[in-house]
């Protein structure tokens, strides 16, 4: 006699601890099959794209850090290029080199964030630690430029607020130092960690094409195989001053594309932005970071596209200009917001243990998804 | 809804073998780490009875600057109420018979409202409202969280750190 058997509906979020944020999941389930995951988002929205619009254009910057928060420094980093390229400002060599460092420090730290969570959302608590004793000397960094720990304010158009701290390079240099050995003990710790592996290799598998199809684009795309990153092949400020190079998923433990490259991309990521800031503050020139800001940001009538290599995937901002102090249109095309998408395809099949893994491994920003 | 295929629930292609299917070296291997941090020096601060002390660059709740005389130094502008993203400051202009000829008569920032930005100190032609050091932020309700002239003013002896950090980067 075959069992009775019914679909079941079971919601996730949105305030459950490993939905990173205010994301609710809605989950056909046949028995403990995934068959269907509906994200419902929004929870988070603040009407950023709206709201800009009744700024003048540098008071955006600092609504730009509260999108993707833990990556803030890299948006505004987007928004100040994008405006750059749209009233032509020639930005001072300095102002480049000190715009990559904190990039590269803010693209660890970041990782760093979504490797530990990840860790504690399938069980793993003291890589979790870890992973916040570093991240939380990188903000201590940002702190003494500064002023704040998240939310910077520090990337200006045509400049930044305030020139770096006279200990900043020591510090750094010291950070580097004392960072790479933790970055072996956190791959010994839970990288090639048995019970790790188990839980994350050949789960959640993005093959290429469907990763093309979607959108999807940053470590993500990079551990389904493809070799795909803005800093090479799109380069903006001085990124192709710098000897780095672009790590790809190889499905060493398991597929390509699955859990475990995912977050092991993330890793050797770290291992490269290391490089890039090793290299930038041996070559940091010297000048007047605040030289080039406008006195009135009043860019001609006109539209712009621009797009960097957030830690997170390809952050663009098309930004429409009608000639006056306000901007017309802020459009932002968000990479988390662009990976949440694929997420459905990722887990159909799977177990709903295995909704916890892949959520982690996509590392989204809910503040960047709502906006 | 359509019907969707089950995967077969065995994934894993690369086998563990007998040594890792065990566990339990990996478990000692991570206890190991664990206990070699218990002697190694401290990360963490006890915040309520240990003080964080911020550095000059410190953007804490933004304060208007007391001159020893006991007068604030603004001239009631008003540019930071105009440069503030979030509207945050209310600044009502009156004249006095001291050197400055204006002064606010009223000045309020809504702590709610503000978003730590900076832009008042930063647009401030007379160096009157800086970022303090102050982070401990909590209120009771809405109300409170209105800053009039009273809590804002600060004596320039206090902000010394700031200031000095203002003339030397900005």
């Amino acid at each position: 006699m075959a069992l009775k058997t019914e679909e079941m509906v079971l919601n996730m979020g949105p305030q459950h601890p490993s939905t990173h944020g205010v994301l609710r999941l809605e989950l056909q389930l046949e028995g403990e099959i995934i068959k269907d995951v509906i994200p419902h988002i929004g929870y988070l929205h603040r009407c950023f794209e709206k709201h800009s619009e009744a700024m003048t254009y540098p008071q955006v910057i600092p609504y730009t850090d509260r999108m993707d928060y833990l990556a803030s420094m890299y948006n505004e980093f987007g928004y100040a290029l994008a405006m750059e390229r749209l009233m032509g400002i020639e930005v001072p060599e300095r102002v480049e080199y000190i715009r990559v460092i904190m990039g590269e420090l803010q693209r660890i730290a970041s990782h760093l964030v979504a490797l530990g969570t990840y860790g504690a959302d399938i069980g793993a608590f003291t890589p979790f630690l870890f992973c916040f004793r570093d991240r939380e000397r990188i903000l201590h960094l940002f702190e003494i430029t500064c002023g704040a720990r998240l939310l910077y304010n520090y990337i200006w158009i045509g400049g930044l607020s305030n020139d770096l701290h006279p200990d900043f390079i020591r510090l750094t240099k010291e950070f580097i130092k004392d960072f790479k050995p933790n970055l072996k003990e956190l791959n010994d710790l839970l990288s090639f960690n048995a019970i790790f592996i188990e839980r994350t290799a050949d789960v959640g598998i993005l093959p290429l094409e469907t990763a093309i199809n979607y959108g999807v684009t940053g470590p993500n795309l990079r551990a389904s195989g493809m070799k795909w990153d803005l800093r090479k092949d799109d380069p903006y400020s001085v990124y192709n001053k710098f000897d780095y190079e672009i790590p790809v998923g190889s499905g060493e433990k398991g597929k390509i594309g699955d859990c475990w490259d995912r977050y092991f991309i993330r890793v050797r990521e770290m291992e490269e932005s290391l490089k890039i800031i090793e290299q930038a503050i041996e070559q940091i020139p010297d000048g007047d970071v605040k030289s080039a800001i406008p006195k009135r940001v009043k860019p001609p009538e006109g539209q712009i596209y621009t797009r960097v290599e957030n830690p997170r995937g390809e952050l663009g901002y098309f930004i429409i200009s009608d000639g006056s102090l306000n901007p017309s249109r802020v459009k932002v095309r968000a990479p988390s917001f662009v990976t949440m998408q694929v997420f459905p395809e990722l887990c159909k099949g799977f177990m709903v243990a295995d909704v916890v893994a892949i959520l982690g491994s996509i590392d989204i920003v809910l503040g960047e998804i709502d906006r | 809804m359509e019907e969707v295929e089950s995967k077969p629930v065995k994934r894993r292609t690369k086998d563990l073998n007998l040594w890792e299917k065990i566990y339990i070296p990996e478990i000692i291997k991570g206890l190991a780490l664990t206990f070699r941090n218990i002697f190694r020096p401290k990360f963490t601060m006890e915040y309520p009875e240990v003080k964080f002390e911020p550095p000059a660059s410190y953007r804490g709740r933004p304060v208007l600057v007391q001159e020893e005389s006991g007068v604030e130094r603004c001239v009631a502008c008003g540019l930071c109420s105009r440069v503030c993203p979030a509207l945050a400051i209310e600044v009502q202009a009156a004249e006095t018979e001291l050197e400055k000829e204006r002064f606010p008569e009223k000045f309020e920032i809504n702590m709610i409202r503000c978003i730590f930005c900076g832009f008042c100190e930063e647009v401030c032609p007379e160096e009157a409202i800086v970022m303090s050091k102050d982070y401990e932020l909590a209120f009771f309700n809405r109300e409170d969280a209105l800053y009039g002239k009273d809590k804002l003013l600060v004596p320039a002896s206090e902000l010394e750190d700031r200031i000095k950090f203002l003339r030397q980067y900005k």
